[in-house]
């Protein structure tokens, strides 16, 4: 995982404000050429992150020092889990 | 609504003996012997326990409700004819969903039975239902107004969903439709999800304390596990017991003291829960919380990727809009003139090649002049005619002098020439301060040149007068030559032919002058051998 990146959630935002004020012509050329660098790296890492990133589903449970632990998730007693398998 | 045979209250009546069921109604008919006050309590206890169902339920108005240190409750019962004391043990105190308030319509279900020790009876109640309402209705609107009155539904105090969750802990039964629906509609539209199941349960008893327990450590424990955005509580449809696990104090209060933000999803769309309320946001169902709480992944990936074009198109108009800047600047530079100053430069080195340039010509005509004076020197000096030698040395004195000024004033003017094409190639205004400086170097190189030049013309005019001098007619006439010279127009004599007969001459001799007339003449005879 990425260290101390931007969070996704702030990267888009930014992202959206960037497009939104180029568009606009809110600012000038030097300016422009800063933003429209910042936001295709921003249009990466957000692809990045999305796509990087994979589904896992686990489950929390008390372990034996008393402290919560991460373990496969068990559905077994479910009935209407089957079909998610 | 609890189930209760409804029964009207019993009309008040006399005590009626007959009625009440004694283990010796015959015994009703006589007087008895004298009796101790337990004797009589016991046999009124036995009366009544025996006369009066073990189970009765009462309507009544409630007064007097004293909660015990102890936790039992005393109350007091009445209508508009009868009160009737009542005592609610701890233990089913507790399990009491609503609070008891003076006033209150109820129907208490108990059994009746004597207090000996102060020889009362009391209705020992184990339940209290509210009447016209559920008792689980009545509780779940006194606790809403309690926790609105402390402002836990306040939308101020809410903490903000976030839109892209990355771990997402759901608290709720690992059994049953609704974790299946939330795993399901989470992996379908945001399959880059981390979830964990918090397994609780979601009904009976223990389910408001477990769920309370749930989020609690969550909110303790979760930077262990790399730190949670988002908690989901919910579960499945039910009635109302059923999902009573959500409208109980406990799990209000640990939704609104979880530091993260939780969705509620809970029973089905009609269904509203005090969880529901007191929640960051709320949800009909569990399937809703899921759609609530993460995005759809593509349509995500969708916007992003119309950024990214519209970053693009914005490259291309940057492009065009830096190349119509760079004009532009062009156009700007062009109207302001930067040459302006290099023409400038360009006027100062004009200034200085005409001033060389006059210099160099006023110099050649002064020596032109001075030549010219000297010319008519020579020209005066006719006696050099005579001479031959002496007149060939003047020719070419002359002829010599005339060559030196002139290689000199060409090598000026070449020089002069150079110089300007020189200026003329340099770069304007970088070297124009070196120009400047070589031109001054180059005008005084040249008018050194001349002034040498010069000199050394004027050292071969003294020479050239000294030797005139020396050739002068005067040595010669001292030799014994003389000038004769027709009076008429002082004409130099050269030939006899040049003079008539009785003509008068005048001869100049070295020390003085004579003056004769023609008497005769003859061809060379004249001449020959004195």
């Amino acid at each position: 995982m990425s260290k101390k990146k931007l969070s996704f959630e702030d990267a888009l935002k930014q992202l959206e404000t960037i497009a939104e004020q180029i568009e606009l012509g809110q600012i000038g050329l030097e300016e422009s050429i800063e933003k429209y660098e910042l936001g295709m790296a921003l249009v990466k890492q957000c692809r990045d992150i999305l796509s990087r990133a994979e589904l896992r589903i686990e489950q929390l449970q008390e372990g034996e020092s008393g402290k919560l632990v991460v373990k496969p998730l068990d559905l077994s007693n479910n009935k209407a889990s089957e079909e998610l398998e | 609504m609890a189930e209760l045979p409804f029964e009207p209250p019993p009309e008040p009546q006399r005590f009626d003996p007959s009625r009440v069921a004694g283990p010796t109604p015959a015994s009703r008919s006589r007087e008895t012997g004298p009796m101790t006050v337990s004797q009589l309590t016991g046999l009124i206890k036995r009366a009544i326990e025996s006369g009066v169902p073990s189970t009765v339920n009462v309507i009544g108005e409630v007064s007097n409700v004293k909660r015990h240190g102890s936790g039992h409750l005393y109350l007091t019962l009445k209508d508009r004819f009868s009160e009737l004391s009542c005592v609610m043990w701890r233990s089913d105190a507790q399990r009491l969903k609503f609070v008891l308030n003076d006033g209150m319509e109820v129907i208490a279900t108990g059994g009746v039975e004597v207090f000996e020790k102060t020889g009362r009876y009391q209705l020992y109640i184990r339940k209290i239902e509210p009447r016209g309402v559920g008792a689980l209705e009545l509780a779940f609107r006194q606790l809403r107004e309690r926790l609105a009155a402390e402002g836990l539904f306040d939308l101020e105090r809410k903490k903000p969903v976030p839109r892209f969750p990355r771990r997402i802990v759901l608290i709720t039964s690992p059994t049953g439709a609704a974790i299946s629906d939330m795993i399901r509609t989470l992996t379908r539209r945001f399959p880059c999800l981390h979830i964990l199941l918090f397994p609780v349960s979601v009904q009976g008893p223990a389910a408001s304390g477990e769920i309370a327990r749930a989020i609690r450590r969550v909110n303790t424990e979760h930077e262990r596990f790399g730190g949670v955005d988002l908690i989901i509580v919910g579960r499945g449809g039910g009635s109302l017991e059923d999902l009573w696990a959500f409208n109980e104090e406990v799990v209000a209060r640990a939704i609104c003291e979880s530091s993260i933000p939780i969705i509620s999803g809970v029973g089905h769309e009609t269904d509203v829960t005090i969880a529901d309320l007191v929640a960051d946001a709320r949800a009909a169902t569990p399937t809703a919380a899921a759609e609530l709480a993460v995005p759809v992944r593509d349509e995500l990936l969708a916007t992003i990727n119309t950024h990214g074009r519209r970053f693009a198109r914005m490259a291309q108009r940057l492009r065009e809009i830096s190349r119509d800047g760079l004009n532009s600047v062009l156009r700007l530079a062009t109207q302001r003139d930067p040459f302006l100053l290099i023409r400038r430069r360009e006027q100062v080195l004009d200034e200085f090649a005409s001033r060389l340039e006059r210099a160099l010509l006023n110099r050649l005509q002064f020596n032109r002049r001075r030549l010219a004076a000297l010319d008519a020197i020579v020209q005066r000096i006719a006696p050099h005619r005579f001479v031959f030698r002496t007149g060939r040395a003047l020719e070419r004195v002359e002829h010599r002098l005339r060559l030196a000024i002139h290689l000199s004033a060409n090598r000026c003017g070449m020089r002069l020439l150079e110089t300007n094409s020189r200026l003329d190639r340099l770069s304007p205004v970088v070297r124009s301060i070196e120009s400047t400086r070589r031109l001054d170097r180059a005008e005084d190189a040249v008018l050194a040149g001349i002034r040498d030049r010069l000199e050394s013309l004027n050292q071969v005019l003294s020479v050239t007068e000294r030797l005139l001098n020396a050739v002068s007619y005067k040595s010669v006439m001292a030799r014994g030559y003389s000038i004769t010279r027709l009076r008429r127009g002082s004409i130099l004599l050269r030939s006899i032919n040049e003079v008539r007969k009785g003509e008068h001459i005048a001869t100049q001799l070295i020390d003085g002058k004579i003056e004769s007339q023609i008497v005769s003449g003859s061809e060379p005879t004249l001449f020959e051998g004195p």
